[in-house]
């Protein structure tokens, strides 16, 4: 049983260099999760997808413009400090969503949410769906639907889980067999589709793991702002919003300064500084 | 043909004059439960909120309302613990404006949620980190209390309170309200904190978000202390509005002055307390996590520095210096436009702190979000209106309400029937 | 006992006490509860015993190998199949969402007659011995050869089976719709040898010449493609891009060359008349090659730099950087195929960037351009061929191609029956209003379609075929990729509907019509044939679910023959009037070609592509003139007027309009079809001299606010 003693940190890096917008991800995690789909989607700001893929440009004219799509699961926050108080979890009046200390990700009880949308409101990446139309599959389809991830009802609020049931299933295997979780035996469905390899996921905690491996998170609070803890001591990776202090446990990686620089917001001048700074820490790494 | 029921020696209009202003109010009551009840049955895709909206314009009036109701447990407060006897003449119906205020509240909420039939896992699974669980506890339970304060008033009914036992209930309620009326203040000044609370805390969102005091963001005091400070406002409004439609004098000038002096002061140190919160949260909050104040006025259709400048300078200051000024204060005309200045100011509070925090972007990468209400929420909003109005309106006509009516009316009546 | 009011009152205000205290309402505001966790409108999944199965997607030509994942033996999800040779491991978006097209609110649930203007059902006996009738009245009158078939890919058992069906039937007019496989073969006929294909070792190159191609939108075998791409950084290869707007592709690469649409085979052209003038490489790849003198000779008049600026918009002294940039890499390769490669293309285009590679050097090496012979694992035994069907066979195609069969037969018909397979021509084809008047001149279509599509809607029969999950099947790999592989897709789960395996069809149909066709048929089943034929691989690929037939450089250089470039051929396209060029634009998260989206793939599309009704064209703001993001605007071609939704975007040129392809379905599914417009509507075909091919890449438009 040494497997329930661990405290993971499951978290993801995604290379924003290497995302080609496919879309893989998020029909992946829609395929996984039971997610509904309705007539008209075109309407983002009511479609759920748990993973949405946000297109950036640099504002340039053709031929310099550049484009980065940047996959935005949710970040599965550890809130200020990293103390487990996400901004969502710290205020469900009903405790319908939860932060899984020994693993880091933040669940939502479908069954226990009665709508109150606070969670959404208190979200900056809006990672958050609420369910305004029971959802519906075309006859016949609801075949596909999988036993692991309820189907949601009207009403309620969903998000993603970093597809919890498969960490759920990978560690029954393991104490059945009285290990440890391999690190491929647990990935989201998302990881697993990008075609173009540009999901790193694992165990943050976990200096085995890739993404431990490229995000070098350090453990201290950055001395910059105390609230960040688990800034990447890599200087081409980044959080969004880092600086709201929702410490989140998705990272990404750029080689471009302008992309880098979109994650977070900066007032005149703060940026030059942050830029030279970034992995400042890493001294005491 | 209802005689029997108005208070004794009471002027009443004509019984199906009565009717008829009931059935049209009543009409867009039931325009509104129709909605009440599209919501419910078919969910909430009949509104126009979504996933970027998820608190719009009824939170906006369950807000507002609980911040204008405020009068009724901050009149309480001083007429009974601080014992301002001239309060009197205003309390009955501070108490029901209460009344309604809350009730609305508690029913904009029960549409509001997606799973209206789970509302009470609230209660049974609550999480003591959420302002929001703070708020519904507070809330129901001042509402009761809100109850206990109407019951004696009705009471008093002519013809309920020949009935004996309700005779000495009303009595011995009236005894100890007191209790009730510290309960209701101990309890609204928590509710009115932890709704203010319910913005502070979301460190997500900077353009909400505020430092504080221990687990209270500056917020929490914020809003207690604006509902306490512009619900009189609103309860002399009310009784403003009411005096025109009876044309009749309700309450004496020195009550309605004496609340307006105590308004006004409250607003003035309001609006000092909420301008320094503004400069600091402009200058240092907002600013640490990257964010200068023109973010958040800039760039949109609708939410410029006028709404900012509309509710502290025109919608505060303003009110607070035309009431604590007495002849300004004492003058009808400014007096009522200080009223009217000081209800807008909160109500502009409330949807800022409402609805901007969920238009403002925070990803450097996503655009603001407005939103149109469908007439649905327009409705459902409009509804509790709907519903004071015949409330007040039933209880003007059957309950004593108005201590002072009969003798601030009874020269006039002399007067009419020589 | 008497009951006044007051114990009345009594009574009613202690039975409402009694209530209230009682446990009654808790009890209900509880079951209220669960009863919204429950609601019996919200389905709840069985649970079972998780299986994975192995199989290849045939959504595409891609031929990427699946898992299935299956509860008691019902799929829930598809997955990309690790290790395996084209797409170890990743999918797209099309193929995890596979399982939505077995439940398809469009899909043809029966076999179905056209009775006037609506389809009846009918049973799998009436169906076949229906066609089997009129095909025997069109045998009888001697005239076989006026059968067409129109059929998606060109490759694999289902291919040769029914060019078998047409041969023994005695008809030569068998076509395959535009793509990207279809034209490679073309060109590898034009410049090297009839019956090879053209693969690109895109894996092994260092410097990848790009000429539109969306290598990472849905080009060629499109996971193959976009890990071919990912994997650019660690082995320091280039990708430079040459294309009119920021496509994903343009992008990622590491240079974009921007063109003039419709003038990368000029440039193609240009980069080989500067190779030819330079280095020593180019004149020494051309002994032995056909034609080369006058090649050359044309390249020297056409084709001087200043030209190819003045016709592509590349500054001469780019041209030559590029030119030597290319030649001097280790590994290089010329890709062409604009977009998706498929429609709108020319033979001219392909020819010329062939050509580049030719005289780069880089035929048969490894990281750049292989010329593949065919697959040949399929070994059919002997054609039953009678009198007509030889006679028949015999006779002249009635066209070159598939868009010159639908010009041909709007203007003087020509077939009495067509057969239309894994094809959906009224859709996927430029000028679909000129495609659909030309199936109305043939007398009896009958479609193997498995989805109500704008072509089954036109048939007279349709004999409805099971989906890739449903069936047996072998899937070679082409689609550009330097590798044959077969892969076999497998029934992942019973036929949802009452449908059949295509091939199964067939031989019904074959064995209805009796005497020698029926010969030729002889086989049970679809299965009994697959066996059959593959014989040799059979085995290994039935135990692995893929077999590599090749994936080393093919030995030797093979002759280029320059003829057709030789005499400097031109195509005038765009056609029409306007101060635009409207282009379309392939996306990788919509469906392209006769391939229908599912409601999965169309929900992950921007709103910046598909904003409610309206498709969103792209246009750069420079040129916009007063029309503002977002607006609706009237966009108005030589072939048709549709409303748009602007988009302003800095990453297309100025002067053009980038519309997204694969929209604007009609048939009866509300997720995917309805939405915006096809743009294939707007756009008319120019058939390229020589080739038969649709060369128009585009059309000239305006624009005015509505």
């Amino acid at each position: 049983m040494i497997e329930n003693k661990k405290v993971h940190k499951f978290g993801m890096v995604i290379d924003l260099d290497k995302c080609t917008g496919c879309g893989a991800c998020m029909v992946s995690c829609m395929s996984e999760n039971n997610v509904p789909f309705k007539e008209d989607e075109s309407n983002k700001k009511d479609s759920i997808t748990w993973m949405r893929v946000y297109k950036l440009t640099n504002g340039k004219s053709f031929p310099e413009t550049e484009i980065v799509y940047l996959p935005r699961p949710c970040q599965h926050c550890g809130g200020i400090g990293d103390h487990g108080h996400s901004p969502c979890v710290s205020v469900c009046p009903a405790t319908a969503t939860d932060y899984g200390y020994d693993t880091g990700i933040v669940s939502q009880i479908y069954t226990r949410c009665f709508g109150c949308r606070y969670c959404m409101g208190a979200c900056p990446y809006h990672a958050r769906y609420f369910n305004w139309w029971d959802p519906k599959w075309p006859e016949g389809m609801e075949k596909y639907l999988s036993p692991n991830v309820s189907p949601r009802m009207r009403g309620v609020v969903e998000k993603c889980s970093f597809c919890y049931h498969r960490y759920q299933l990978a560690r029954e295997q393991a104490i059945v067999e009285d290990r440890e979780i391999e690190e491929m035996e647990y990935q989201t469905a998302c990881t697993t589709a990008c075609p173009a390899g540009a999901i790193v996921f694992g165990d943050l905690n976990n200096p085995a793991h890739k993404v431990h491996q490229i995000v070098k998170p350090d453990p201290h609070p950055d001395p910059m702002n105390h609230k960040v803890v688990g800034k990447s001591r890599n200087p081409k990776v980044f959080r969004l919003l880092e600086r709201l202090g929702t410490n989140p446990k998705v990272y990404y990686m750029s080689e471009r300064e302008w992309v880098r620089k979109a994650g977070d917001n900066y007032l005149k001048g703060e940026w030059e500084n942050v830029k030279t700074h970034h992995g400042a820490s890493s001294s005491h790494g | 043909m209802d005689d029997a029921l108005i208070p004794e020696g009471a002027k009443r209009c004509a019984f199906p004059i009565f009717m008829i202003g009931i059935i049209i109010v009543g009409a867009v009551l039931l325009w509104g439960v129709y909605a009440m009840f599209l919501c419910w049955f078919k969910g909430l895709n009949q509104t126009n909120m979504n996933d970027y909206y998820g608190f719009a314009l009824w939170i906006w009036a369950d807000l507002a309302v609980i911040a204008v109701g405020g009068g009724a447990f901050f009149t309480g407060l001083l007429k009974y613990i601080f014992k301002v006897d001239d309060l009197k003449n205003i309390i009955n119906f501070a108490v029901i404006i209460g009344f309604i205020c809350y009730s609305s509240a508690l029913l904009i909420l029960a549409i509001d949620i997606g799973q209206p039939l789970r509302g009470w896992f609230i209660f049974w699974h609550a999480n003591v980190h959420s302002m929001l669980t703070e708020v519904a506890f507070c809330l129901s339970c001042y509402f009761a209390v809100l109850t206990i304060e109407f019951i004696p008033n009705i009471l008093e009914n002519r013809q309920v309170n020949k009935v004996p036992f309700f005779h000495h209930l009303a009595h011995n309620m009236h005894g100890v309200m007191a209790v009730f009326a510290a309960t209701g203040a101990f309890l609204s000044f928590f509710h009115q904190g932890s709704l203010g609370g319910v913005a502070g805390v979301m460190f997500g969102r900077p353009f909400a978000y505020r430092e504080g005091l221990l687990i209270w963001p500056w917020t929490f005091f914020l809003f207690t202390w604006s509902a306490a400070a512009f619900g009189p406002c609103f309860t002399l409004l009310v009784t403003k509005i009411t005096e025109m439609i009876t044309g009749k004098k309700l309450v004496g000038d020195k009550t309605v002055n004496l609340l307006a002096k105590i308004s006004g002061w409250m607003i003035t140190t309001y609006i000092i307390a909420k301008i320094i919160d503004t400069i600091y949260w402009a200058f240092v909050t907002a600013p640490s996590m990257g964010f200068k104040l023109g973010h958040f006025y800039s760039n949109n259709g609708f939410y410029g520095y006028w709404i900012l400048i509309t509710e502290v300078i025109l919608c505060g200051v303003v009110p607070g210096l035309l009431l604590i000024n007495k002849s300004t204060r004492e003058n009808p005309a400014t007096r009522t436009i200080a009223i009217i200045l000081g209800v807008i100011g909160v109500c502009l509070n409330r949807w800022v702190m409402v609805l901007q925090i969920m238009a403002v972007p925070v990803l450097s990468f996503d655009t603001w979000a407005l939103y149109i209400p469908s007439w649905q929420e327009v409705a459902t909003t409009i509804l509790p209106v709907a519903y004071g109005i015949i409330l007040i309106a039933v209880a003007y006509r059957y309950l004593p309400v108005f201590p002072q009516e009969l003798e601030l009316n009874e020269s006039a009546d002399t007067a009419a029937q020589n | 006992m008497k009951i006044d009011r007051r114990s009345f009152l009594g009574l009613g205000l202690g039975a409402a006490a009694g209530i209230a205290l009682s446990p009654v309402g808790v009890k209900l505001t509880d079951d209220s509860s669960i009863w919204t966790q429950n609601w019996p409108w919200t389905p709840v999944p069985e649970d079972g015993e998780i299986t994975y199965d192995r199989s290849v997607c045939s959504l595409c030509p891609g031929a990427c190998g699946i898992s299935v994942r299956k509860i008691n033996g019902r799929p829930v999800k598809i997955e990309g199949l690790d290790d395996h040779p084209i797409n170890n491991g990743g999918a797209c978006l099309h193929g995890i969402a596979g399982l939505q097209y077995l439940y398809d609110p469009a899909r043809i649930k029966t076999p179905l007659k056209k009775n006037g203007n609506k389809f009846e059902k009918i049973s799998w006996d009436e169906a076949i011995s229906l066609v089997a009738g009129k095909l025997g009245e069109i045998r009888e009158s001697g005239t076989p050869e006026s059968l067409g078939l129109i059929s998606g890919a060109d490759n694999g058992s289902m291919a040769q089976l029914f060019r078998r069906f047409m041969d023994a039937f005695g008809s030569p007019n068998t076509y395959t719709m535009p793509s990207l496989e279809s034209n490679l073969a073309l060109t590898a006929a034009a410049l090297h040898s009839a019956d090879r294909s053209l693969g690109f070792d895109i894996d092994h190159s260092d410097f990848i010449l790009s000429f539109g191609a969306a290598i990472i939108e849905g080009w060629g075998s499109p996971v193959a493609c976009i890990q071919a791409n990912a994997s650019r950084h660690e082995r320091k290869a280039k990708l430079v891009q040459v294309d009119y707007r920021l496509s994903n592709t343009a992008n990622a690469a590491d240079k974009i060359i921007a063109v003039k649409p419709g003038t990368e085979a000029d440039l193609a052209l240009g980069l080989c008349a500067v190779l030819l003038a330079k280095t020593k490489i180019a004149k020494d790849s051309l002994s032995g090659d056909v034609n080369k003198l006058a090649f050359s000779a044309m390249l020297e008049k056409e084709y001087t730099s200043d030209k190819v600026e003045a016709i592509t918009g590349v500054k001469a002294a780019d041209v030559e950087a590029l030119a030597m940039a290319f030649i001097k890499a280790k590994a290089p390769v010329a890709v062409p195929g604009k977009g998706r490669g498929d429609v709108g293309q020319s033979l001219r285009e392909f020819a010329a960037v062939q050509a580049l590679n030719a005289l780069a050097g880089r035929l048969n090496k490894e990281g750049g351009v292989f010329v593949m012979w065919p697959a040949g694992y399929l070994k059919f035994p002997e054609n039953v061929m009678d009198d007509t069907a030889e006679q028949g066979a015999g006779k002249a195609k009635l066209a070159g191609s598939v868009t010159e069969l639908v010009d041909k037969l709007e203007k003087d018909g020509g077939l009495s029956a067509l057969f239309i397979y894994n094809a959906n021509p009224c859709y996927a084809l430029n000028n679909t209003e000129k495609v659909k008047a030309a199936m109305d001149k043939v007398g009896f279509k009958v479609s193997f379609s498995s989805f109500m599509d704008e072509t089954a809607l036109k048939s007279d029969v349709i004999l409805p075929a099971s989906i890739f999950l449903e069936r047996l099947e072998d899937v070679v790999s082409g689609a550009g990729l330097a590798k044959t592989v077969v892969g076999l897709c497998r029934p992942m789960v019973k036929p949802v509907f009452d449908t059949k395996h295509p091939g199964d069809t067939l031989i019904l149909l074959a064995q209805a019509m009796g005497d020698s066709i029926a010969e030729g048929f002889s086989w049970d089943s679809y299965e009994a044939c697959l066996e059959e034929v593959t014989g040799d691989i059979w085995d290994t690929l039935s135990d692995d679910g893929y077999v590599v037939i090749d994936d080393k450089p093919p030995v030797g250089t093979p002759v280029t023959d320059f003829t057709f470039l030789s005499s400097a051929p031109k195509i005038d396209v765009p056609m029409g009037e306007g101060d635009f060029t409207l282009v379309p634009v392939d996306k990788m998260r919509l469906a392209g070609g006769s391939m229908i989206s599912s409601p999965f793939a169309v929900k992950t599309v921007s709103d910046t592509v598909l904003s409610g009704k309206y498709s969103v064209v792209e246009i750069n703001p420079a040129t916009a003139g007063a029309l503002k993001d977002g607006d609706v605007a009237v966009l108005k071609t030589a072939m048709g007027t549709v409303k748009v939704k602007i988009g302003l975007n800095e990453g297309i040129m100025a002067g053009v309009i980038g519309m997204p392809r694969g929209l604007g379905h009609t048939f009866n599914n509300p997720y995917v079809a309805g939405k915006g417009v096809n743009v294939n509507d707007l756009i008319g075909p120019v058939i390229e001299p020589g080739s038969g091919l649709d060369a128009a890449f585009g059309i000239k438009a305006t624009l005015s606010k509505a």
